[in-house]
């Protein structure tokens, strides 16, 4: 290689090291604003003041959803498994709200409640048909109802 | 091997290369895409959370990752351009972008389409959105980079400097759903999954689908690029031939 195009080279080189390890320090010392959500277990911990409009996240726990007879209220326990946050929401809920599943509330907490205006659905990476959804059920049920003993067919 | 190199930078010699590839790889984009499509939005089995409305997935990820390609391609031309002067190299970039900005502009409309029935909401300013719509703005920001200076030399420049440092942007987009807590789902894991998830009948026709939508930008590359050449070729005697054989 000719000098005059090595030495362009190293300069384009160290511009895009520079600046990517600029860029990457930034991102690093912004990451809690990037974040898009708070955990019930940053919630817990105090990270946030009271009647600040955040936004949180977790799984909505499984048998906690309550809804009202005759409004649109509806309360259910959001989690990250380490902690619980009770989020109250009047509102229509989005069509994948389900318990088990990942939801993204905007609000804000007031007296350890998270009083949402907002709630989003989150849905994970995994795709399954029905049927294949409905197998594993059914080989779920069979392994708990199995005798416990390591007799896995290793389905 | 230098030898290779500087044919490659040879418009012509890419012109005539690419003269004899287009319609074999035209077919190969046709028939993929055809299976790919009737297969996604007729065949692929109903989502056990989501229904149907999954099947945009098909739709939605090989064009969003295929944008992602972009940026890395011109900034790859950029340093070929700012190091060896290749011309060929520059009309690749100038070509890329228009195409990756339509392709990143696909990928967030049918990411807005697929969010409101299932998140419940068009956008949300997560990591992974806002850092696409950013590679939105910076694709814009190259091609009107490119139209407001007048010398050829000096936009070249300045574009395949503009690409190298947007192509930091690439890596954050690829990450953002692992480093930051998202909205969006993290990337699907296409290889075996132990829970039955994400078998054979969802990620085949995704695969078929990346195949085809990856064609088709080659080949919508490869058509630009060639009319490139051809305007900035327009004195030389070879382009001059094909344009009195063809009557253009």
């Amino acid at each position: 290689m000719k000098p005059h195009r090595r030495k362009k080279l190293t300069i384009i080189a160290f511009i895009a090291t520079g600046l990517s390890v600029a860029v990457g320090l930034s991102l690093y010392a912004l990451s809690n604003s990037i974040d898009l959500f708070f955990t019930p277990t940053q919630v817990a911990a105090g990270e946030v003041s009271s009647g600040q409009r955040i936004r949180i996240g977790g799984m909505v726990k499984e048998g906690s959803v309550a809804r009202s007879e005759e409004s649109l209220h509806v309360e259910f326990i959001a989690t990250d498994y380490n902690n619980d946050l009770l989020v109250r929401y009047d509102g229509i809920l989005p069509d994948l709200f389900r318990e088990g599943q990942g939801v993204v509330a905007e609000g804000m907490v007031a007296d350890g409640v998270f009083q949402a205006s907002r709630v989003l659905a989150k849905h994970d990476e995994n795709y399954m048909s029905v049927e294949v959804k409905a197998a594993m059920d059914a080989a779920e049920r069979d392994r708990a109802d199995a005798v416990p003993a390591g007799e896995s067919n290793g389905s | 091997m230098w030898l290779w190199f500087s044919k490659l930078g040879s418009p012509k010699w890419f012109y005539e290369l690419s003269s004899k590839w287009l319609p074999w790889l035209v077919v190969f984009m046709a028939v993929a895409m055809t299976v790919g499509l009737l297969w996604a939005l007729l065949f692929v089995p109903e989502d056990y959370q989501q229904g149907f409305t999954n099947r945009i997935f098909y739709v939605h990820v090989p064009v969003a990752s295929i944008s992602l390609a972009c940026f890395p391609l011109m900034a790859g031309a950029g340093v070929i351009t700012l190091v060896w002067k290749m011309k060929l190299a520059d009309m690749v970039a100038k070509s890329a972008a228009p195409i990756g900005a339509w392709f990143t502009a696909v990928a967030l409309i049918t990411g807005a389409i697929w969010g409101q029935p299932t998140w419940g909401t068009w956008w949300v300013w997560d990591a992974r959105l806002t850092s696409m719509l950013l590679q939105f703005f910076l694709l814009i920001g190259v091609i009107a980079l490119r139209s407001a200076i007048e010398s050829p030399d000096a936009a070249a420049k300045a574009c395949a400097l503009l690409s190298i440092v947007g192509a930091i942007n690439v890596p954050i987009i690829k990450y953002s759903v692992e480093w930051w807590n998202t909205l969006h789902q993290p990337a699907t894991d296409l290889t075996m999954n132990e829970n039955g998830a994400n078998g054979p009948e969802i990620w085949v026709p995704l695969l078929i689908m990346i195949v085809a939508v990856y064609s088709f930008f080659v080949i919508s590359l490869i058509l630009a690029t060639r009319n490139e050449i051809l305007v900035r070729e327009r004195r030389s005697q070879w382009v001059m031939d094909i344009v009195a054989r063809e009557k253009v």
